[in-house]
């Protein structure tokens, strides 16, 4: 038992030695968790569209669709930069990106509202980005609600009704929507909970690799077991490492899952051990998951970089905070369980993002552990095989030898 | 030449796969049948019809009903939801007395997609419900149909979207995501080149085989890789544009010219920072943090105007900012070259780059500044 423990602490030791003196691997490990959430906090500090130009075009020229004008204006997404003669303007000023939206009061508009007949408002949207149509339709919307309760109160008013008499009559049921766990409907405030994870993934998961890459380089081997240990110690130099990995993540973890959406007034509802029990199988799973592929297809210290980084976009829309999962075709939504990330990134935003605690996200949890297990396995089966391989090289070589001494 | 064919093959295998998974997900164009459910404190008639005009669309499917409030709750932390109904006790009576009933629609908004588009399926499923109660009232009353939906419905908005008359997310997401990632891999790709270069410490026989001409040296590293990534972007283009019947109002021939400029662009972005970094580790590293922020600073996700005035005058520092722009100028609105060419020229612009990054380069050779084994063991 001592012995084990001793030959882990060796192993341990030896790899923090090792990433203390990479410089590439300080920098993923050290500098990349918190440059990328600083920048990405950067990016999306505004978490909606304010001030939206557009473009309106009023042939009506009545009060109504003047009070309308006035009330698209006020409203926070929207910004009146334009008030167009005719369509052929507004449509110039939208293909040159001036205004990403025209709104178009047509000369009926107040003759219908005064015949009791629905008046249509033409609402032509640039589709290049959806926050521009989000923007559109959620000024355009808050104004119509308020605008259609006007002139029906109006109506009732102008009919006798009382003032509690007309309410009913224009709100027989009363809506009310709560909008939970992202309260403005912010993008970053969806975005970065998905990244902080991701960062963390990528970052230990490629650093892994370059250490892997660097060894092979440099004609050593992470995969060999060293001397003093039995070939049936492969578990203690995967634990050794492993450990090594664990101490310098949980900090950037409570960094990057703590702090930061602390700092930059992300939503956070969990509690810091109910994400550090979670980071722990996450953690391990990366790390496993890391040295079996790393072992098994990185040669050189620069590779992992080329190959790996542009799918950290394909793991991100697999992670199912984008697009449902249950939407998702089996075939992906399996492909994605690949990755430590699509569990991780689930359960990281139920936790911080939903408060959820750990029995609510025990299927990520199990989902990791489970990772965890067959990436140990597989890790283990890389260092055993690697190392049977370089035993039977080493007995051809001694044949040869023989052979040739004979 | 094309050194390292295995990676060539690799990436184009990583562009395939990113395509594949973004085609086949986005396919329905919006996610159907998304999880929703009823908190039914009534118990009456009125939930269950509820229930099943719910289920009756095709957008949302009501896959719970639960009895109190918590339960829904913990089923939307669990991610089985993403949005419910209440139902408080008593609705049906207060409905039918004109007591004006509350209902509370809760939306799990962490789920940015799903919750708006469950959230628009059921306050449209509740409009309609007070509507046609309101309907009733006005029938028994004696009023038409056209005036009546005058009276419900005073103003109605006729929504043109243009550029994705159907709202497809696929059309959306693919058409800049797609070129985001073939940018990425190519300046990434050549990057890696330079620094392999380097590392390998062939930079001066490299150079030589050029006839000593740096630039030369460059462009002949270049561009077999830009011929074979501007073809596979042109070959995603026409199944986009062709085949899955994305919109595409402009010239075809303007949209090769726009996808051949980003590629090479994005090259001579990764050519100048490979030239600017002796180091290869840290090459990789630096173009990696580069080309990571493109997905965001093109705007397409979320506009650059919005974002602080930093991080927008910096987007013009990404060529697929620059092609995204005349995307929507091509794809969207049929521009001519009248409109594009400040964007062409923005991309022709990044042509600099390898002239500035060979006299770097020839400056690191005549100072002999370049390290002799820059990956030395430790």
């Amino acid at each position: 038992m001592l012995k084990s423990l001793n030959d882990i602490w060796i192993i341990l030791s030896c790899e923090v030695r090792r990433v203390f003196g990479d410089r590439m691997v300080l920098l993923i490990f050290f500098l990349a968790p918190l440059l990328y959430p600083l920048i990405f906090c950067g990016i999306y500090y505004n978490e909606n569209v304010e001030n939206m130009s557009i473009a309106v075009i009023d042939e009506a020229k009545c009060d109504e669709s003047k009070r309308f004008i006035h009330k698209l204006n006020a409203t926070p997404e929207l910004d009146i930069a334009y008030q167009c003669s005719n369509m052929t303007e507004a449509e110039n000023l939208m293909k040159n990106h001036q205004v990403h939206a025209i709104f178009y009061f047509p000369k009926d508009f107040s003759s219908r509202l005064a015949s009791t007949r629905t008046a249509h408002i033409g609402v032509f949207c640039d589709m290049s980005s959806f926050y521009f149509y989000k923007a559109a339709l959620t000024g355009g919307n808050s104004v119509l609600i308020d605008e259609m309760h006007t002139i029906e109160l109006e109506r009732y008013e102008k009919s006798g009704l009382t003032d509690v008499e007309a309410s009913i009559q224009l709100q027989p049921v009363v809506f009310e929507s709560v909008t939970a766990f992202n309260p403005c409907g912010g993008y970053g405030s969806f975005f970065l909970p998905i990244l902080l994870v991701l960062v963390i993934h990528q970052t230990l998961f490629l650093g892994i690799c370059i250490l892997n890459g660097d060894a092979n380089e440099n004609r050593y081997s992470l995969k060999l077991i060293p001397a003093h240990l039995r070939r049936k110690s492969v578990h203690r130099v995967i634990i050794g490492r492993a450990l090594c990995y664990i101490l310098i993540y949980t900090p950037i973890v409570t960094l990057d899952l703590w702090f930061i959406p602390r700092w930059f007034h992300l939503p956070q509802l969990g509690n810091l051990y109910t994400i550090l029990g979670f980071a722990l199988p996450f953690i391990l799973a990366v790390i496993f998951f890391g040295m079996t592929v790393g072992g098994l297809v990185v040669r050189q210290k620069i590779s992992p970089m080329l190959c790996f980084v542009f799918f950290s976009l394909v793991m991100f829309f697999l992670t199912g905070m984008v697009w449902p999962q249950e939407s998702i075709p089996r075939f992906w939504y399996h492909f994605s369980l690949i990755f430590p990330s699509t569990p991780a990134v689930q359960g990281f935003v139920k936790i911080g993002s939903m408060g959820a605690n750990l029995e609510l996200v025990r299927t990520e949890y199990m989902t990791l552990w489970f990772q965890t297990g067959i990436y140990f396995i597989t890790a283990c089966c890389v260092i055993y095989f690697h190392n049977f391989q370089r035993k039977l090289k080493l007995l051809a070589l001694k044949k040869i030898k023989s052979a040739i001494l004979q | 030449m094309v050194h390292h064919p295995r990676y060539l093959i690799i990436l184009t295998l990583g562009i395939a796969i990113t395509f594949l998974v973004f085609a086949s997900i986005t396919h329905e164009g919006q996610p159907r049948r998304l999880s929703v459910a009823v908190v039914d404190m009534d118990g009456t008639y009125l939930s269950r019809r509820i229930c099943h005009e719910l289920n009756a669309t095709s957008g949302v499917e009501v896959r719970a009903v639960f009895n109190n409030h918590t339960e829904a709750r913990r089923a939307m932390q669990r991610g089985e939801i993403f949005a419910y109904y209440e139902i408080p006790n008593g609705t049906y009576n207060q409905l039918l007395q004109f007591n004006a009933p509350h209902f509370v629609l809760y939306i799990n908004s962490a789920y940015m997609l799903a919750g708006t588009l469950s959230y628009k399926q059921l306050a449209t499923m509740g409009m309609l419900a007070g509507a046609a109660v309101q309907r009733e009232v006005y029938r028994k009353k004696g009023y038409g149909e056209e005036q009546i939906m005058g009276l419900i419905q005073p103003i109605e908005y006729d929504t043109r979207t243009i550029g994705n008359p159907w709202i497809n997310y696929g059309n959306y997401l693919m058409t800049t995501l797609i070129p985001a990632v073939i940018a990425f891999i190519a300046l990434m790709h050549l990057a890696y080149i330079i620094a392999r270069e380097r590392q390998e410490r062939t930079l001066r026989d490299w150079l030589k085989s050029a006839g000593g001409n740096t630039i030369i040296a460059l462009l002949g590293k270049m561009l077999p890789y830009t011929v074979w990534y501007t073809l596979l972007l042109l070959i995603c283009n026409l199944i986009m544009f062709g085949f899955m019947g994305f919109p595409h109002e402009g010239s075809w021939l303007l949209t090769v010219l726009n996808s051949m400029l980003l590629i090479f662009a994005a090259q001579c972005a990764g050519c100048f920072i490979a030239c600017c970094i002796p180091d290869p580790p840290l090459t990789m590293g630096v173009s990696a943090i580069y080309s990571a922020m493109s997905f965001s600073l093109s705007g397409f996700s979320f506009p650059v105007e919005s974002m602080p005035h930093f991080f927008y005058s910096f987007s013009w520092l990404y060529p697929i900012r620059h092609y995204f722009l005349n995307y929507s100028n091509i794809a969207i609105y049929g521009n001519g070259m009248a409109q594009c060419w400040p964007q062409f020229c923005a991309l022709i612009t990044f042509a600099v780059l390898p002239f500035l990054g060979s006299l770097i380069l020839n400056w690191q050779l005549k100072k002999e500044s370049l390290p002799l084994n820059p990956s030395s063991p430790h």
